[in-house]
């Protein structure tokens, strides 16, 4: 099936439950298939969704009788305990190998968040990094959320794991109903730089669909999202809106990582309310 | 000098009126309206105060908090950029470099509540209480400890009055404004009460959100809005009453406001008069950000009255060489402080960074601040192709008459907001000479 049009991609998420499983096992077979176990890695961020494409990873290879693919978690300074402690003991019991990546040169230049980071202290690879987005002061402070935080911590970690160990691609968990952003992807996207494949086995499943299946499978969740939390990112820029659970609040009708990053945002609008913008 | 007996146990407690001009009450008091403020006055020393430059809430408050100049507390206003870039980031509670009362204290083992201090946000720990006031996002991460937290929110404690209110209905804002109101003092008096203290500091923001869209109705009796305004200051005066009533003759009462108001003449939007000038232009238009900014130009603006030189070294996009940094800043406050509009002037003082402020934070400074003539606004806004405009609001800061009360018999001549944190500690009696100002009980 297409994902090209906004018609494919209505009606694969308008699938009942059950089908919309089946199409994902279809996805990661054809992934594992094409790129063999050991070329294909799953990144697992202990939230919801990648929680849930890992279990579907698992049902697929038990059915095709083979080894699960290696799970990657990255760590980018400032990870909730509940997260650690989730993947820890999901990733016991259903037995998957987790490769932590991190940005240790980056990570060994700051204790705390706000930590000020000398540029020209950093090694050759993130200096040159660092020019690459276009930034030109001498220091930054140490902030995963932030424009140059969130390139060294996170997308050079996953740069520098994929060409140190020949990945071919990299399963992600991102949803179209996540944000607009995401509603142009397709289930195999070639990224550059360095050159590999991100494979989205659960691009058609809903906010809701997650839940469903998480309650209907009994597959363990992180405990952030029964206190309330809906969308998981790093410690210091994810709020809650609400005590309830995450799947008891109105999911269809208010955004679902608005608790995320969206600070910013939402310092703005109330500057810009008081005249300040 | 304090008496070695005075040292023993002195509470101190602070009611911040965000936004209230000294003015506005000598003329409440002066018309019976705000009795428990009365007679205070007579008990006390009620005095204008200068504020911070720029004279904007983020800024005065930190100021407050710490005793220090923008150059060595670090927060010169509610934005700032991106080292190195034109982003703009929101410093928090953590970009404050100096510490507040409240942490100094705490190490002599004095405990503080601190309720809606603005930029305060996110709640760092405490000997005490603290919930953050503007800009706090999510109430959990602007209190400490988790109990009082708990205890918010159970009173459904508002952090902030909806402004977006104002423009929909004034019945809706003014409802609005009081059930943050009563909420904030419920929540104020609960702590007052139920708390072991030394120093209460407790911060009501509704002032200044009334005066901001509706100081017109402070000065119209005509006006839709002005029974509430006067009512509201009713209920101010009751918080006061409340508060003076729960201090002994040996706690220190003090009113404190973070800058003063006046009535709106015309906002300057400080980009578009750069533009003309020939000193700003973007790359494409309208600019969608300061990104956009286009090589060539030598200087832009930031709300409220920050004007920064498109330094070579400084910006990804900079251009002016250090050598002609002196001739561009004299360039620009020569032009500015010419000009008017209907034959009045706009700018009544350009300060130079190194005229107003020292420390190690100097460097993250702007370069000129200007300070307008009461009744002007000064905007950093990106999009307005005009010099002036009126918008939604009626009331612009200003830096003087802001306010200053102490429930002491002191003749203060002149005080400063730098010399409200070097006057608790000598209340309290801790030594801690690191401040920039000086306590006011020197005389």
């Amino acid at each position: 099936m297409s994902t090209g049009s906004v018609l494919d991609r209505n009606g694969l998420t308008a699938l009942p439950l059950a089908e919309k499983i089946r199409r994902s096992k279809e996805i990661i077979q054809e992934a594992i298939s094409k790129f063999g176990l050991d070329k294909l890695v799953i990144a697992w961020t202990g939230g919801k969704d990648s929680t849930l494409m890992l279990w579907l990873f698992r049902e697929t290879c038990r059915e095709m009788n083979m080894t699960m693919p290696e799970c990657i978690f990255i760590d980018e300074g400032d990870v909730f305990q509940e997260i650690v402690d989730h993947v820890g003991q999901v990733g016991k019991i259903w037995d998957v190998k987790v490769n932590v990546l991190k940005n240790t040169d980056v990570l060994s230049k700051a204790e705390k968040l706000g930590d000020i980071i000398r540029v020209a202290e950093l090694n050759e690879r993130n200096r040159r990094e660092v020019q690459r987005i276009g930034f030109a002061g001498e220091e930054f402070p140490f902030e995963p959320e932030s424009m140059v935080g969130n390139h060294l911590m996170k997308t050079i970690a996953l740069s520098m794991f994929i060409e140190n160990n020949d990945i071919h691609a990299v399963a992600t968990a991102i949803r179209w109903d996540e944000q607009d952003a995401r509603q142009t992807e397709g289930y195999f996207s070639v990224r550059h730089a360095p050159e590999h494949t991100r494979v989205h086995p659960v691009l058609h499943f809903r906010e809701r669909d997650i839940w469903d299946v998480i309650h209907d499978r009994k597959l363990p969740f992180c405990l952030l999202y029964l206190k309330g939390y809906r969308s998981l990112g790093a410690k210091s820029s994810t709020v809650r809106f609400s005590d309830l659970p995450a799947w008891q609040q109105d999911l269809e009708n208010t955004p679902e990582r608005s608790g995320r990053g969206h600070d910013k945002e939402m310092i703005m609008a109330k500057l810009r309310d008081l005249g300040y913008m | 000098m304090l008496n070695f007996h005075q040292k023993k146990k002195k509470k101190v407690v602070i009611l911040g009126i965000d936004g209230v001009p000294c003015s506005l009450l000598r003329n409440l008091v002066s018309r019976g309206i705000m009795p428990n403020l009365a007679s205070l006055v007579h008990e006390g020393a009620l005095s204008e105060m200068t504020a911070s430059i720029p004279e904007v809430s983020s800024t005065s408050w930190t100021t407050f908090m710490t005793g220090v100049n923008p150059g060595k507390h670090n927060i010169y206003g509610f934005m700032d950029l991106r080292k190195g870039s034109y982003e703009y980031r929101f410093p928090n509670s953590h970009d404050i470099k100096s510490d507040p009362i409240w942490e100094i204290i705490g190490r002599h083992n004095k405990r503080s509540i601190v309720i809606n201090v603005p930029s305060t946000y996110p709640a760092r720990p405490l000997n005490g209480i603290l919930t953050a006031g503007f800009v706090a996002l999510d109430l959990r991460k602007a209190t400490f400890p988790e109990s009082a937290y708990q205890y918010l929110q159970n009173i459904d404690y508002r952090m902030d009055v909806d402004t977006k209110k104002a423009s929909q209905s004034l019945e809706a804002f003014a409802e609005d404004i009081d059930q943050t109101f009563r909420t904030r003092e419920k929540a104020l008096l609960h702590f007052f009460d139920n708390e072991e203290w030394d120093l209460f500091i407790g911060t009501i923001t509704e002032t200044d959100r009334l005066h901001h869209f509706f100081w017109s109705a402070y000065e119209d009796d005509a006006h839709a809005m002005h029974r509430f305004f006067i009512d509201f200051y009713k209920k101010i005066d009751a918080l006061i009453g409340a508060m003076a009533q729960r201090c002994d003759k040996n706690t220190a009462f003090m009113i404190v406001s973070d800058h003063g108001f006046a009535a709106i003449k015309q906002e300057l939007y400080l980009n578009a008069w750069l533009r003309e000038e020939r000193l700003l232009k973007f790359r494409k238009e309208p600019p969608e950000s300061l990104s956009d900014i286009h090589p060539e130009s030598k200087a832009f603006a930031l709300d409220p009255s920050r004007i920064y030189i498109n330094l070579e070294t400084r910006y990804p996009s900079g251009s002016v060489k250090k050598e002609d940094y002196e001739s561009i800043r004299a360039l620009i406050k020569d032009s500015l402080q010419k000009l008017s509009i209907d034959g009045e002037k706009v700018v009544k003082e350009i300060f130079f960074k190194e005229d107003i402020y020292i420390g190690p934070h100097f460097e993250s400074g702007p370069d000129l601040v200007a300070l307008p003539h009461r009744g002007y606004d000064l905007k950093g806004s990106l999009n307005k192709n005009v010099l002036f405009g009126r918008s939604i609001f009626t009331g612009a800061h200003t830096r003087d008459d802001a306010t200053f009360f102490l429930n002491r018999h002191l003749n203060i001549q002149k005080v400063n907001i730098m010399d409200v944190a070097p006057t608790v500690f000598e209340l309290m009696g801790i030594e801690y000479n690191a401040c920039d100002g000086k306590s006011v009980l020197y005389g």
